[in-house]
């Protein structure tokens, strides 16, 4: 009862507080927390390529960059407005992310990743080289573009922004694994014979999984570049490849909340510890390594085992079924 | 009556090994066909060749009046060919309800601008699959499981939810891969009950290979015995058992 009541009033008491927070933070604290929204989004992408899919591609960072680079350039070289910016960002990145469905026919695992990785270091290599267009190291920075009273100039107007996105993508993530789509995903991880056997082509459905993973990292990127306001290649290398998969592992794969849970607590624990690079990348690094030993589901995978966290069955609407078969059980 | 499958000198090679050699049969519409022969006779590996998951070279085999020899399994399972595998195949991490949608995959006609996108959150399509799923589960007895993992089940209720799966797309063709391996009498007594409501209530078409001799020999119309990769006889059921030639294959075997 107390589990139902919290399922059904999680979504809406958690939206009114995120709604108040720009009342009691500063501008760097409302800097941070802008990250850590971006970073929900990109970790929903990757798990789904990571996680439910069981892809082990290592271009998520690229993807990301590939987003950003999109978004920042149309802003700043053509004048285009984030609105139409933004979703170009996604829209560049799922197309050559999808791209990288074709290697994943053939390969698998270790050499799925070796693939991915040389991707997104060929990506890294032309967003540093290829200067006339993306004015190479120096990076591109986001003009600060006014819209009715809104503006980019503000930490604060961002946030609704970012935060309004990434609800919106939270819940199609939700009901996109909670489809068929999000059930085939989980077969061809588990069992390819027997996703084939049962009419799921595994060609389109990796080509589609890629594809909105990429989305999601492009999306993610795009708005990362509204929030930093200036963005340089660095930024998408792979130390930040590192911090997408500490996110989604540590959070706990396979899981939305572990998303949610992931980003938040790796986005703000480096902050605490800022000024020591050496030490954020050691700290990463060091969880990662224990996650992986010690609890491969992750956090959300520890509090599904302890019912802290429900199950996640990817079934549309499967608490009112079972709800309905009680009832009919019982009369 | 037309044939719903034909195998014409269907083969199968693995590099030099030829597992399935020039073996045809032809399974009418609505029949029950048992496929018998000793351990490595190349029962399963036929059964791959009709699901498409290895190439035959040469042979062809037909489905429901079109030449299906070089479609992949997917379109062969959309097309209403549907099996259940030797060693029971489900994915743990998966409710039964889960388990079986994945076989319901090609049939759910997701709108996904409406159940992506809508206010509702809700997705007509997921509905009336989920309802298919528990017509199913009611027919085979079923529904208690339906939120339960497969490692919650006990080994015969695995089984069945696998051909639950294979079920509720309600394919043309079934093919049961040693459905009774490792049952109890009343188990394969269950099946052998199930076999035959299939038939009667459902007309589906079942090729069933089978290493225990006396549920196929009960429910099939027709019996192919392979050997070595051959098919060395066919008939009714018992034409089959009393040919000298079958008999001296199971010489040593265990007729239970």
């Amino acid at each position: 009862m107390t589990r139902d009541l919290i399922h059904r009033w999680f979504a809406p008491v958690a939206i009114a507080i995120l709604l108040l927070v720009p009342l009691t933070t500063n501008s760097y604290i409302q800097f941070i927390i802008n990250q850590v929204i971006v970073y929900v989004i990109i970790a929903i992408g990757l798990n789904l390529l990571l996680g439910y899919a069981g892809q082990f591609a290592f271009a998520h960072a690229a993807m990301m960059g590939i987003g950003a680079y999109t978004a920042a350039l149309l802003m700043h070289r053509l004048g285009v407005t984030f609105w139409i910016a933004v979703p170009a960002g996604g829209f560049a990145a799922a197309a050559i992310g999808s791209l990288g469905a074709l290697p994943a026919m053939r390969m698998k695992r270790v050499y799925l990743a070796l693939m991915t990785l040389a991707i997104a270091e060929l990506i890294q290599w032309v967003l540093v080289h290829w200067k006339v267009v993306t004015l190479g190291t120096d990076g591109v920075k986001i003009p600060h573009e006014k819209f009715l009273w809104f503006t980019l100039a503000s930490d604060y107007h961002k946030f609704y922004l970012i935060l309004a996105a990434m609800a919106v993508l939270y819940v199609v993530a939700r009901r996109l694994v909670e489809s068929k789509f999000g059930r085939s995903l989980v077969a061809i991880r588990e069992n390819e014979i027997v996703a084939q056997c049962n009419g799921i082509s595994i060609a389109h459905t990796k080509a589609a999984v890629f594809a909105v993973s990429a989305f999601y990292a492009g999306i993610g990127g795009a708005l990362f570049a509204l929030v930093l306001g200036h963005i340089v290649p660095d930024g998408f290398g792979l130390f930040q490849l590192v911090v997408h998969f500490s996110i989604v592992v540590i959070g706990g794969l396979i899981s939305m909340f572990g998303s949610v849970i992931g980003a938040v607590l790796l986005t703000t624990l480096p902050e605490l510890l800022r000024g020591v690079r050496a030490l954020q990348e050691l700290i990463y690094g060091v969880l990662l390594m224990v996650f992986i030993i010690f609890m491969p589901g992750g956090i959300a995978g520890f509090a599904k085992q302890r019912g802290w966290l429900p199950d996640e069955i990817l079934v549309r609407g499967w608490r009112a079924l079972q709800a309905r078969l009680k009832r009919e059980g019982g009369s | 009556m037309t044939a719903l499958l034909t195998a014409e000198g269907v083969t199968v090679n693995f590099g030099g090994l030829v597992a399935v050699n020039a073996v045809t049969l032809s399974v009418p519409a609505g029949a029950i066909h048992g496929v018998i022969g000793p351990n490595g006779a190349g029962k399963t590996t036929f059964f791959n060749a009709i699901a498409g998951l290895v190439a035959v070279a040469p042979g062809r085999i037909a489905f429901d009046g079109t030449d299906i020899t070089g479609l992949p399994p997917y379109q062969r399972a959309r097309l209403g060919i549907r099996r259940t595998f030797q060693a029971v195949q489900l994915i743990p991490q998966f409710t039964v309800l889960e388990n079986v949608l994945v076989g319901l995959h090609h049939d759910i006609k997701e709108n996904y601008l409406t159940s992506l996108f809508g206010w509702s959150g809700r997705s007509a399509a997921e509905e009336e699959a989920q309802e298919r799923t528990l017509e199913v589960l009611r027919f085979l007895g079923l529904t208690d499981a339906l939120f339960k993992r497969p490692r919650e089940l006990s080994f015969a209720e695995q089984r069945f939810v696998e051909i639950a799966r294979a079920l509720v797309a309600r394919p043309k063709l079934l093919l049961l891969d040693e459905p009774a391996a490792g049952l109890s009498p009343q188990e394969v007594a269950a099946i052998n009950a199930l076999l035959r409501r299939l038939r009667t209530e459902w007309g589906t078409t079942i090729v069933l290979v089978e290493h225990v001799l006396s549920l196929v020999l009960d429910v099939s119309d027709r019996v192919s015995v392979l050997d070595n990769g051959k098919l060395i006889a066919e008939g009714a059921p018992r034409e089959v058992e009393a040919d000298p030639r079958v008999r001296a294959v199971y010489i040593g075997e265990d007729h239970a």
